[in-house]
């Protein structure tokens, strides 16, 4: 018989492979916090950089969108994550170093070590 | 993972270590062990690594727990004489020591693979916002992906109903809303009432003011709160659900709603419920914002349609809630902590935290503290990791004063209570209450008697006025309150204000009135002389209540003109370069000659 936990083992299964599909492993992730605090901050903006720089040809980036992690005097807060790789904390990111993060992080891979949170 | 040395981010790997610094790995020598790995990497003169405490990472039984990144390597029981081997291997040849790694795959703390190495994020524990911050809470895939429904798939293969609920009370969970009354016992007294139908309820009607943590809870990890609340329906035998949240959480709402739709096409929400007979819906309903719907019986009127006033009890909303049937209602982060307690047992979740207060608490840390922000703790953490370790301290070197927990139900603690443990009797005892999460730090620049006025502001505006003591009550300290910050304060106003609070909070209906009183008692209790300052020598030692101010014009005054130009009333004299002076009849007190003056001569007191 099959039981719940059979469908949700398959579920998630065809959940994980979803995301792996889309880049998941084998780019950069980028998370933007995209809660309400962080959309005040300006976060929208922010992502809409990401999103132009995708569009405009930036390759091997996974971007996410992220709820709150608590950080409210430093938002909006971009997360770059690579796998091996201690993840990349941005604070108090606006479209600026946003675009900068594009630049040097995502593209040439340097890490923009005044940022951090 | 040898790769990891070839990483060209930067020339060498920067190791960052957590060191587990809860209270059992303290008592299994972590404090030596730290000592003995600092001095083991001096030695060797390894370059490139910090070292960071962490809160209990709840592994006791393994601990100390050691944790490296990137790689997120944990080791468990480490001893002194592993530190060489480790330093040696892990962090000079970058191979990992196998035999001391432990695996867990707990559903807690997954955001330390983040944000572990962050100091403000060290001393947190992480249950309820456990995916707040990691996951794409629009992204059922993203949720499934973190054991998302596995709670919920294990509950209905191989537990009863009884069994959930028996889980429940061993995890020693208590209402996170802010009575502390045991989840588990609330939902075995809803199980075994019978009367036809019954609800569950999910208060997201966050009230008090500065509180943020429903609602990004709710942002943040959606399916976490249906999941949670469909197992509760499973357990005490209920076919729908209603969330009721306030309507300016619009965000909060619209990410409810993408979870509510996703789950229901993947089978978790609805008729047949992964395959069995178990059927179970939720709903939506708004709140129009009124403080006193988060008291359950009265946001039960509230979702029935009547105006939003609370009712005696008994009988509780377990016997009779919701159109008379039987009610289980919760709060946000209680909701929250199910899928936890289900996948990782009520004994690992009973094993955090301190005897009578179980798990974790989500703090919303406001006011004056250098790292604001929600903040997710075990319970036992003390007011001054909080404040100091988490919160970064008090800036511009001023000095605390006090703590504010409880928003306008709870009370304010003075320096002296800083080492308060966080649990529900502790804080109780201190003359605070836990309550939903604020948590206000305040420093010296503040007025007690001006924060004590602004609660009762807020208690007395949102009192329904249903019962007379809390509607009329709160009003006349009110008005006392506003006379003693005009500096109109009379003899006895003091313990006219002890007097009727104390009436208040024994003949008041409901729990906002009941506890409405608090924020002046308590700052009555702790800042007494403030009180009597403004009563008797007509003076604000904060300087916050304009009428007790007089501004006047000191020698480093240059005559530049500045401050007779802003203001508004004419009361400044004074001739160019020369030193200006004050007219203290027409003075209005705005204090725009203190802000605009640029060389500090104008001083107020």
């Amino acid at each position: 018989m099959v039981t719940p936990k059979d469908i949700l083992r398959k579920k998630r299964a065809e959940a994980v492979n979803r995301i792996i599909s889309k880049g998941y492993l084998s780019t950069k992730r980028v998370y933007v916090g995209m809660a309400t605090c962080e959309i005040a901050a300006g976060s929208r903006d922010v992502m809409e950089v990401f999103r132009q720089a995708i569009a405009n040809g930036l390759v091997d980036v996974y971007l996410s969108q992220k709820g709150c992690a608590g950080r409210c005097n430093l938002e909006p807060t971009v997360e770059v994550v690579e796998e091996g790789k201690i993840p990349v904390k941005y604070g108090r990111v606006t479209p600026e170093r946003a675009r900068e993060i594009v630049e040097r992080h995502l593209k040439k891979g340097q890490v923009i070590a005044e940022w951090l949170i | 993972m040898a790769d990891l040395r070839k990483d060209n981010n930067v020339k060498e790997v920067h190791y960052k270590l957590t060191l587990c610094d809860g209270p059992t790995c303290i008592h299994n020598q972590s404090k030596q062990l730290h000592q003995v790995l600092d001095a083991e990497i001096k030695n060797r003169g390894v370059q490139n690594v910090s070292i960071h405490l962490s809160g209990c990472l709840g592994m006791c039984k393994k601990g100390p727990i050691l944790i490296v990144n990137p790689g997120y390597t944990m080791y468990g029981n480490v001893k002194a004489a592993d530190i060489p081997e480790i330093v040696q291997s892990h962090l000079v040849e970058g191979k990992p020591v196998a035999r001391l790694t432990i695996i867990e795959d707990h559903l807690y703390n997954r955001f330390f693979r983040i944000f572990g190495d962050v100091d403000f994020f060290g001393k947190q524990m992480r249950i309820t916002l456990r995916n707040c911050g990691i996951i794409d809470p629009e992204n059922i895939d993203d949720y499934l992906s973190v054991r998302g429904y596995e709670a919920l798939a294990k509950v209905l293969t191989n537990m009863k109903p009884q069994d959930v609920i028996a889980e429940v009370k061993k995890s020693g969970l208590r209402g996170r809303g802010g009575a502390g009354f045991p989840t588990g016992l609330k939902w075995e007294f809803t199980a075994k009432a019978v009367n036809g139908d019954k609800y569950v309820i999910c208060n997201a009607d966050e009230g008090d003011p500065g509180a943020f943590m429903d609602r990004g809870t709710i942002e943040g990890d959606p399916h976490t709160v249906l999941e949670g609340m469909i197992i509760g329906g499973y357990a005490i035998g209920a076919k729908k659900g209603i969330v009721y949240i306030r309507a300016e959480y619009p965000l909060a709402i619209k990410r409810l709603e993408k979870a509510m739709d996703a789950a229901r096409q993947c089978g978790f929400l609805g008729k047949n419920i992964l395959g069995t007979d178990f059927s179970f819906d939720i709903e939506i309903r708004l709140g129009a914002g009124a403080f006193v719907c988060g008291e359950e019986t009265a946001l039960i009127h509230s979702i029935e349609g009547s105006r939003g006033m609370p009712r005696p009890r008994p009988p509780f909303p377990a016997v009779s809630g919701l159109f008379g049937k039987p009610t289980l209602i919760n709060n946000v982060e209680t909701w929250a902590n199910i899928p936890v307690v289900i996948l990782d047992g009520g004994d690992w979740f009973s094993s955090i935290g301190t005897e009578t207060s179980k798990g974790t608490k989500v703090f919303a840390l406001a006011g004056k503290v250098r790292n604001t922000g929600m903040v997710e703790v075990p319970m036992g953490t003390t007011l001054r990791e909080i404040v100091y370790d988490i919160g970064g301290g008090i800036p511009n070197g001023k000095k605390l004063k006090a703590i504010q927990t409880g928003g306008p139900s709870g009370g304010c603690l003075p320096e002296q209570y800083l080492d308060t443990q966080i649990d529900y009797e502790s804080l109780a005892k201190a003359g605070s209450i836990m309550g939903s999460g604020g948590m206000i730090v305040i420093d010296e620049d503040s007025c007690m008697v001006g924060l004590a006025k602004f609660f009762i502001e807020f208690t007395q505006d949102e009192s329904c006025g249903k019962c007379t003591p809390c509607r009329e009550g709160t009003k006349r300290m009110l008005e006392i309150l506003t006379r003693i910050t005009r500096g109109e304060g009379r003899p006895g106003d003091i313990e006219k204000l002890e007097r009727l609070g104390g009436m208040i909070k024994k003949s008041s209906l409901c729990g906002l009135g009941q506890s409405a009183p608090n924020p002046v008692l308590s700052t009555i209790k702790n800042f007494r002389a403030e009180y009597e300052e403004h009563i008797h020598q007509k003076k604000c030692r904060a300087g916050q209540c304009a009428a007790m101010l007089s501004y006047t014009i000191g020698e480093r005054c240059v005559g530049c003109g500045a401050c007779k130009r802003v203001c508004p009333a004419g009361a400044i004299e004074g001739a160019r370069k020369e030193k200006h002076v004050i007219d203290a009849a027409k003075c209005i007190r705005c204090g725009q000659c203190f802000d605009v003056c640029k060389f500090n001569a104008v001083s107020k007191a």
